[in-house]
């Protein structure tokens, strides 16, 4: 079973657990980002990757293009854990 | 790999060590490389609301009130700093199948 079918069977059951109203506010807001024109504004195939240097875990700068020169880099965006 | 969240540092090292992760999480305070990706936002004030009846502090974990997240994404940037694939999805239920991400990566040589 792939990721997106894994993925797929926690939400149905999320979903048949949760309160209708709560999902409702979900479903909602995220239609609302979907319509808000955010998608015509991301970056796409073709751009320049805007470079950056953040903090690791380990509280060490780590900067984009210090890590192309050995490598593509494969970059992930994660909302994080409440 | 690297992945970048908004969180504080102490809460990616707290994720890093529960999951066992061998790649960096980075700290992207206020969404602010996310901005320059295009894909931050903020939530809606109902959402908003939900969150907090739940517990859920998405302030406190990012150590500012702007309830702004990233849209997840999943990107391959290839040594000359070009964008080579994109998969972001305003869904965050929805996240791209990893064969699809390694078959790009293959592409690229990597």
């Amino acid at each position: 079973m792939g990721l997106k079918d894994k993925l797929n069977r926690m939400k149905e059951g999320y979903e048949a657990k949760a309160p209708k109203e709560s999902l409702d506010i979900l479903h909602r807001a995220t239609e609302a980002l979907k319509n808000s024109g955010i998608m015509e504004r991301v970056v796409k195939v073709g751009d320049k990757g805007p470079d950056f240097t953040l903090k690791n875990t380990e509280e060490q700068d780590v900067n984009l293009h210090h890590l192309l020169e050995q490598a593509p880099v494969v970059l992930i965006f994660y909302r994080g854990k409440w | 790999m690297v992945a970048v969240s908004p969180q504080l540092v102490k809460h990616n090292q707290a994720i890093k060590k529960e999951k066992n992760l061998s790649f960096d999480i980075l700290s992207d305070p206020g969404n602010q490389v996310a901005a320059q990706y295009g894909i931050k936002y903020k939530m809606a004030d109902e959402l908003i609301k939900l969150y907090k009846q739940f517990g859920m502090k998405v302030d406190e974990h990012n150590g500012d009130d702007s309830w702004t997240l990233p849209m997840p994404s999943r990107l391959i940037i290839d040594r000359d700093g070009t964008i080579a694939y994109a998969e972001i999805n305003p869904d965050y239920t929805v996240r791209p199948e990893p064969e699809d991400t390694l078959a790009a990566l293959k592409e690229l040589g990597a």
